[in-house]
């Protein structure tokens, strides 16, 4: 039992490491191939783009080495755990990251508790009151909500609540516990609005289908009573799915704080990505998008993790 | 020799520039798509009234503060590259910086330049010049500013893969001569090298600081070089930066004590300032500026600047004949490219140098931008039209398109589609390619790019206070030069005026070669672009003008009332 623990760990390892290490190719040649010339952004300025000075600068940053060789350096680098300097910032690019990552992580974890205590609400509800006014008034509120793309809802709501009302700060993350909330409750709820009719759906389908089981019939029959029954078998068998569903909504989110963090003036590491990838800085963007795929690797495994936990017939099935 | 830059309506990408332009949100929004893996669009088309340009009034700087402030929110477009301006020219972190460090020379808010750190300067002939360092300097660490560490300074701006090391190709030697004096000698005489001193390569650093500091100078977390009016406190890489008076400062002391800057683009940075939750800003984008008119507790102040929007022409052959140029010139409506892509802050203009860049003989440079304006007329009259015709007429219309290259910016777009009328209009078949911000940049260094295109919708500005620092980019061998103007006579003038020191002489010069590019339209002007000074009505006191890149500007902030 232990030793089969262990080989599974072991596995799982292994394929998490080889799924980073072809991740980290893929978007290295992608990069790489990207239109534009990163010795234009190295050079310095305009005037400065002589024939003599492009080649200089590319030989300085090894620009002018076969893809590979590029990749090797960089790979051998990181396995000495060192991720290079920015070429814009010239700073190290785990400063860079760590500096930036936390902001990004508090508004994804925001977003999360948003989406999961809106969205698996308004989906219970729906469950509950199915097929009456409720039920219908859930699914088309959320599915206007996920209709609006979230740069949109960002700019909205930073024109009513920070601007007009002045209730919310318009830019930058806030410090203290209570200032971030307050600095990121608009940026988190711009992204979570998306996910909501999703989470909902997920949760509203899952419970109908749970409620259909016999066992639920068999406990109506012995006069259990309906509150009962919806919270110990209904929304205990219907869980499998809604957290799966979250987990994916949230590893996703990870990569999608970009449009969010340019409206509110946030430097995360949505931000840093966008700007690495449009001045050509290798390193930080090979980081950054590393850092997302770890991230929903995580996520994911995690919410494998804690599957069976949440319904016994699955781990039969997994092992 | 010059600086120039992309300034104001790209998508601000890397230290290409001393100056960023602000990010066009379009493109911001579309690069996060590639990113991000979904839809966007332009959120830079914000409210607010539009200016008239022909009455713009720019002004050097701002009423004098009467009172002191304990702190001031500013706000940057971009959060600095890095704060050793050697290494990394972005112009973010050359607004900070130039609080914190000082110049041999200093650029004033009217533009001229005087001698500052280097409190005398002699030059016994043509080829050498004498400073004489000025006494009684201390950096922030409280070491005393020496001449050795001008002079190492001096050589560390030079260094072969350093941002300024071409504007010392003149030099044949840098000795120290005293006790506080330095002799620079000169290959041939260069009549710009003291306006470069007054920019980056004029910065005096600690050495000691410098080389403590190792490959981590200039970074979030290490303390500053330098002995300016304010020392850097503190900069929390992507949060802020502050910076604070410095106690020991050898100069009259700055009133307002702190300034912590933050950085936010488009609609995030217009209502950081709409809210108050910022005091100001220098808008690198004349569209901020446009979408901050009449808001209430903030004034704007415009000011004199270097920087331009110009059509580039290229080597293709679209606009290879300099009669369809001159054409193209004639009927171009500049006025409309004011008022419907830039909300009326930038100013139709016939030379490709801003006026800020008159650090000298002002008169006669401002006749002579008057006298350019019938090549370059605001809005073209039925004249103009007629005799752009008929220039069309002799030269022969090109056959194919011309194409006209730009990115997808508010800016850009209007002034790509008003050369399209403008050509179409003289029997000139036109048509537009838009790449993406990324790719816009690569026009600028690449020829194999710009084989594409025949004309480049384009910004430009020069760093120094002279209009010379321009012309050379029509010298025969200049890669600035793309439609491959060749004149012998312009280039004897260009390589004359810039070894000419008296500046009466040098400005004569300089109208002269100024003439001559204009008339061969190897550049065709559009407008200037003014610098845009941002400020809550509470404050006053910085200069207006684009000396704020190079002069300490918080220095003189402070509140309105004593």
């Amino acid at each position: 039992m232990g030793k089969g623990i262990v080989v599974r760990l072991v596995r799982r390892l292994t394929g998490v490491l080889a799924t980073l290490l072809a991740a980290s190719f893929v978007i290295f040649a992608a990069v790489y191939a990207a239109p534009g010339d990163p010795a234009v952004f190295l050079a310095g300025g305009r005037d400065k783009l002589t024939p003599e000075r492009l080649a200089q600068v590319r030989a300085e940053y090894h620009l002018d080495e076969p893809l590979a060789a590029q990749y090797g350096r960089w790979l051998w680098d990181c396995l000495h755990l060192d991720l290079g300097r920015s070429f814009k910032y010239s700073d190290q690019v785990s400063d860079l990251v760590a500096a930036r990552f936390p902001t990004t992580l508090q508004l994804v974890l925001y977003a999360t508790v948003l989406f999961v205590v809106l969205g698996v609400g308004a989906g219970v509800l729906a469950a509950v009151k199915r097929s009456t006014w409720v039920d219908s008034a859930v699914v088309g509120i959320t599915t206007l909500a996920a209709s609006v793309p979230s740069f949109v809802a960002a700019i909205a709501l930073v024109s009513f609540f920070g601007v007009r009302l002045g209730w919310f700060p318009v830019t930058g993350s806030g410090s203290g516990f209570l200032g971030t909330v307050h600095h990121l409750t608009l940026p988190a709820l711009s992204l979570a609005l998306g996910a909501l009719a999703l989470v909902s759906r997920v949760t509203r389908q899952a419970m109908a289908d749970a409620a259909a089981s016999d066992h639920v019939a068999a406990a109506r029959a012995s006069g259990v009573p309906e509150r009962e029954i919806v919270r110990r078998h209904v929304l205990r068998n219907a869980l499998g799915p809604i957290v799966t569903m979250c987990g994916l909504v949230m590893a996703g989110m990870l990569a999608g704080t970009v449009v969010v963090e340019t409206a509110f003036g946030l430097s995360g590491i949505g931000s840093l990505l966008v700007g690495a990838i449009n001045t050509h800085d290798f390193p930080v963007a090979q980081a950054v998008l590393l850092l997302m795929v770890t991230g929903y690797i995580v996520v994911t495994t995690a919410v494998d993790a804690v599957h069976p936990l949440l319904d016994p017939r699955v781990k039969e099935v997994r092992s | 020799m010059t600086h120039p830059s992309r300034r104001p309506t790209g998508t601000g990408t890397g230290r290409a520039a001393p100056r960023q332009g602000a990010r066009a949100a379009a493109g911001l929004v579309a690069a996060s798509l590639l990113a991000a893996g979904c839809a966007g669009a332009d959120t830079n088309t914000l409210g607010g009234a539009p200016a008239d340009a022909a009455k713009l009034a720019l002004r050097a700087t701002t009423p004098p503060a009467q009172g002191p402030l304990d702190r001031a929110d500013w706000l940057l477009e971009d959060e600095p590259d890095s704060l050793d301006l050697d290494r990394q020219g972005g112009s973010a972190g050359r607004v900070v910086l130039t609080n914190i460090c000082e110049r041999l020379y200093q650029l004033q808010p009217d533009m001229s330049v005087k001698p500052f750190l280097a409190e005398k300067a002699r030059t016994p002939d043509d080829r050498t010049l004498v400073l004489t360092v000025r006494d009684g300097v201390t950096f922030h660490d409280g070491s005393k500013l020496t001449a050795a560490d001008v002079l190492w300074s001096l050589k560390r701006h030079a260094a072969k893969d350093m941002e300024q090391s071409d504007e010392f190709g003149n030099v044949s030697s840098m000795r120290r001569t005293g006790p506080r004096e330095l002799t620079i000698r000169f290959k041939e005489p260069d009549a710009l090298f003291t306006k470069a001193l007054a920019g980056d390569a004029g910065i005096v650093w600690n050495p000691r600081r410098v080389a403590d500091a190792g490959k981590e100078f200039g970074t979030p977390g290490q303390a500053d070089a330098c002995s300016g009016p304010y020392r850097l406190k503190e900069w929390k890489s992507g949060d802020s930066l502050t910076i604070e008076a410095y106690a020991d400062y050898w100069g009259p002391k700055p009133l307002t004590r702190r300034v912590v800057f933050r950085w936010a683009s488009d609609s995030a940075l217009v209502n950081a300032l709409r809210t108050g939750a910022a005091d100001g800003t220098y808008a690198e984008s004349p569209n901020t500026a446009a979408a901050l008119r009449r808001t209430k507790d903030l004034r704007q102040y415009y000011g004199p600047s270097t920087a331009s929007l110009v059509l580039i022409p290229t080597a293709r052959g679209g606009l290879k004949d300099p009669a369809i140029r001159r054409a193209l010139s004639l009927s171009l409506d500049r006025k409309g490219i004011a008022d419907s892509g830039y909300g009326g802050l930038v100013q139709p203009w016939a030379a490709p140098v801003g006026a800020g860049a008159w650090g000298y003989e002002r008169p006669r440079f401002a006749a002579a931008q008057k006298k350019l304006s019938a090549t370059a007329p605001e809005t073209p009259t039925a004249d103009d039209l007629a005799e752009a015709k008929k220039l069309v007429k002799e030269a022969g219309a090109p056959g194919d398109p011309v194409v006209i290259g730009t990115d997808s910016s508010q800016g850009r777009t209007v002034v790509a589609n008003a050369t399209r009328a403008a050509l179409q209009r003289i029997g000139v078949p036109a048509q537009i390619k838009t790449v993406p911000p990324a790719q816009f940049e690569e026009f600028y260094s690449d020829p194999q790019a710009r084989a594409d295109i025949d004309v480049l919708v384009a910004d430009w500005y020069i760093s120094k206070a002279d209009p010379m620092g321009f012309y050379d980019n029509g010298l025969s061998d200049s890669s600035n030069n793309w439609v491959g103007f060749k004149d012998a006579a312009y280039d004897r003038l260009v390589h004359k005026a810039l070894a000419t020191l008296d500046d009466a002489e040098r400005a004569r010069l300089t109208t002269e070669a100024q003439r001559r590019f204009v008339d061969a339209a190897v550049w065709i002007p559009v407008a200037q672009v003014p610098t845009a000074l941002v400020l809550s009505d509470r404050l006053t006191g910085p200069p207006a003008s684009q000396s704020y890149l190079y002069y300490p500007w918080a220095a003189r902030l402070g509140a309105r009332k004593g």
